[in-house]
């Protein structure tokens, strides 16, 4: 799906914030990407779908060089869920903003109707409302609705989570993973919150100064602490209590019994 | 990068008080307004890229002066059409096109923008905006909250500058194309974006607003602040060599 070849990547006036990386993601992976701040791992999601241009290296989406292309038309491919969501929202009402990606896309008109029907009723929003004066939680499901009626290969999150309350987070997530399950839509994921790496990636990569430190299925990753500690990550909680506790952890079902584990050892 | 964001440093122009460096912005643009000379006011532009460097922004003041000329063509191109004094110096089917009036005011206008504008730009580079707030309360005795509106609304220029950009670039991600060359769907394309800015920059004034009060932004007064802004005899120099520029432009060119 989407292939980095010894990229190198610097900010002007900065340090080298990307050094020779090079990794495969291929299509129908949920891959995570960690690391302490300043990593790189929001740069490395901004080289995916053009918004930055390596230094040095080659970046391939389905065998396209990215260097290519204009970011426009990568667009067409790569579905980018920002932070923040009040950056991607510019229309005056939920309907025009899921259909404005594929306005500028050059969709057919009855295709963007049908496209924005669907997501209305599955994020469960009113073509009505104005964007702006919905709670933060709906504002992200708005901008995820409009970035996924575009209906990308790749689909990066860079930090989908934010600010969600637990049920916003879980409601959207399953519903990532559905669609990664289903329709083979490749997700790369960038990350702190190591429970929600935990519970959904398949795949993780670790960053650290720009170097991948570590690349591997999830659960191997979240028990190599030594990694994790280079990387400056806390490991996450249940993996990290489970390694503590050894063989032991098998039995735990109740709070109680987790005391009972806790004090004796 | 950001061009108006401070850059810390220790040069005479950085160890100017505060209210010396914004008035000297202003006096130095005055000097230009005055001037009526093509020649002297390219002298001005280059005299301040020189000025800059001594503070080592040679770098910044150049893209600055880069971005500034562009506004400049824009005023050089209203000019050039629409001012009809002297004599013809480009005729079409008998029709003056330019004159050279026309052609002198644009010059002198286009040049006159970009050497009125690039100290004020540089101002923000050479000096923090808190310094030139509680400089201004207490060499200037300008009550705080007028010192807070006019720094504020200079802090949130390379803010709203940034933000800008970021909503950019969130639309680049969705697909819009800022690289036509169309200037009409240039302007199509970009409007949206004043949306989503408006928004944002009506969440941090209010946030600002807020951070403000819970600071004690009522009691502020003149004895607020411990830091003293004292002038130095760099300063008087400064206003001394303005004067003298100011002076001249108005009496010789």
């Amino acid at each position: 799906m989407i292939r980095f070849d010894q990229v190198s990547f610097s900010y002007p006036h900065g340090e080298t914030t990307i050094k020779d990386l090079s990794f495969h993601i291929y299509k129908g992976d949920f891959v995570a990407l960690i690391g302490a701040n300043g990593a790189g791992k929001s740069t490395i999601s901004r080289l995916c779908n053009g918004l930055l241009r390596p230094a040095s290296g080659h970046i391939y989406l389905d065998g396209e060089d990215t260097c290519e292309v204009p970011t426009s038309r990568l667009a067409r491919k790569v579905g980018f869920l920002f932070q923040n969501p009040d950056r991607q929202i510019c229309e005056n009402t939920v309907r025009d903003e899921i259909a404005f990606s594929m306005k500028v896309q050059g969709w057919p008109a009855d295709k963007i109707k049908e496209r924005v029907a669907e997501a209305l009723e599955t994020f469960s929003l009113k073509g009505e409302w104005f964007p702006f004066s919905r709670s933060r939680g709906e504002r992200q499901r708005i901008a995820l609705a409009g970035v996924l009626a575009c209906e990308p290969k790749l689909l990066i999150l860079d930090e989908p989570t934010t600010g969600l309350d637990y049920m916003e987070c879980i409601h959207i997530m399953d519903y990532l993973t559905g669609l990664n399950r289903d329709k083979g839509i490749t997700v790369l994921m960038v990350s702190h919150d190591m429970e929600l790496v935990q519970d959904y990636a398949k795949r993780v990569l670790v960053l650290g100064s720009g170097t991948l430190l570590g690349d591997g299925p999830v659960n191997e990753i979240m028990k190599d602490e030594e990694l994790l500690h280079r990387a400056r990550v806390l490991p996450a909680q249940i993996p990290s209590l489970a390694l503590r506790f050894g063989d032991r952890f098998a039995d735990v079902y109740t709070i109680e019994e987790m005391y009972a584990a806790v004090k004796q050892g | 990068m950001n061009l108006l964001n401070y850059v810390p440093g220790d040069s005479f122009l950085h160890r100017l008080n505060p209210i010396t460096k914004l008035a000297a912005a202003f006096l130095y643009g005055i000097a230009c307004i005055l001037c009526g000379n093509i020649g002297m006011e390219a002298a001005f532009i280059v005299l301040m890229i020189v000025i800059s460097a001594s503070a080592g922004l040679a770098g910044r003041a150049l893209r600055l002066t880069r971005n500034l000329v562009i506004l400049g063509l824009f005023m050089f191109v209203l000019q050039l059409f629409f001012v009809r004094t002297g004599a013809p110096l480009v005729v079409v089917k008998g029709f003056v096109l330019i004159t050279t009036g026309g052609l002198r005011s644009a010059l002198l206008l286009s040049l006159r923008v970009v050497a009125t504008m690039l100290p004020l730009m540089i101002l923000f580079a050479i000096t923090p905006m808190n310094d030139l707030c509680n400089a201004l309360v207490k060499r200037a005795h300008l009550p705080y909250r007028y010192a807070f509106i006019i720094t504020t609304a200079f802090r949130f220029v390379p803010l709203f500058s940034t933000e800008f950009h970021e909503i950019q670039d969130a639309q680049r991600a969705r697909g819009v194309d800022f690289e036509t060359k169309n200037l009409i769907r240039k302007v199509q394309l970009v409007a949206p974006l004043c949306v989503p800015l408006l928004v944002s920059s009506l969440e941090k004034v209010n946030s600002s607003a807020i951070s403000a009060q819970m600071r004690g932004f009522e009691l502020r007064n003149r004895t607020s602040g411990y830091k003293e802004y004292p002038f130095h005899a760099g300063d008087a120099v400064v206003f001394a060599t303005l004067a003298g520029m100011i002076a001249v432009s108005a009496v010789l060119l």
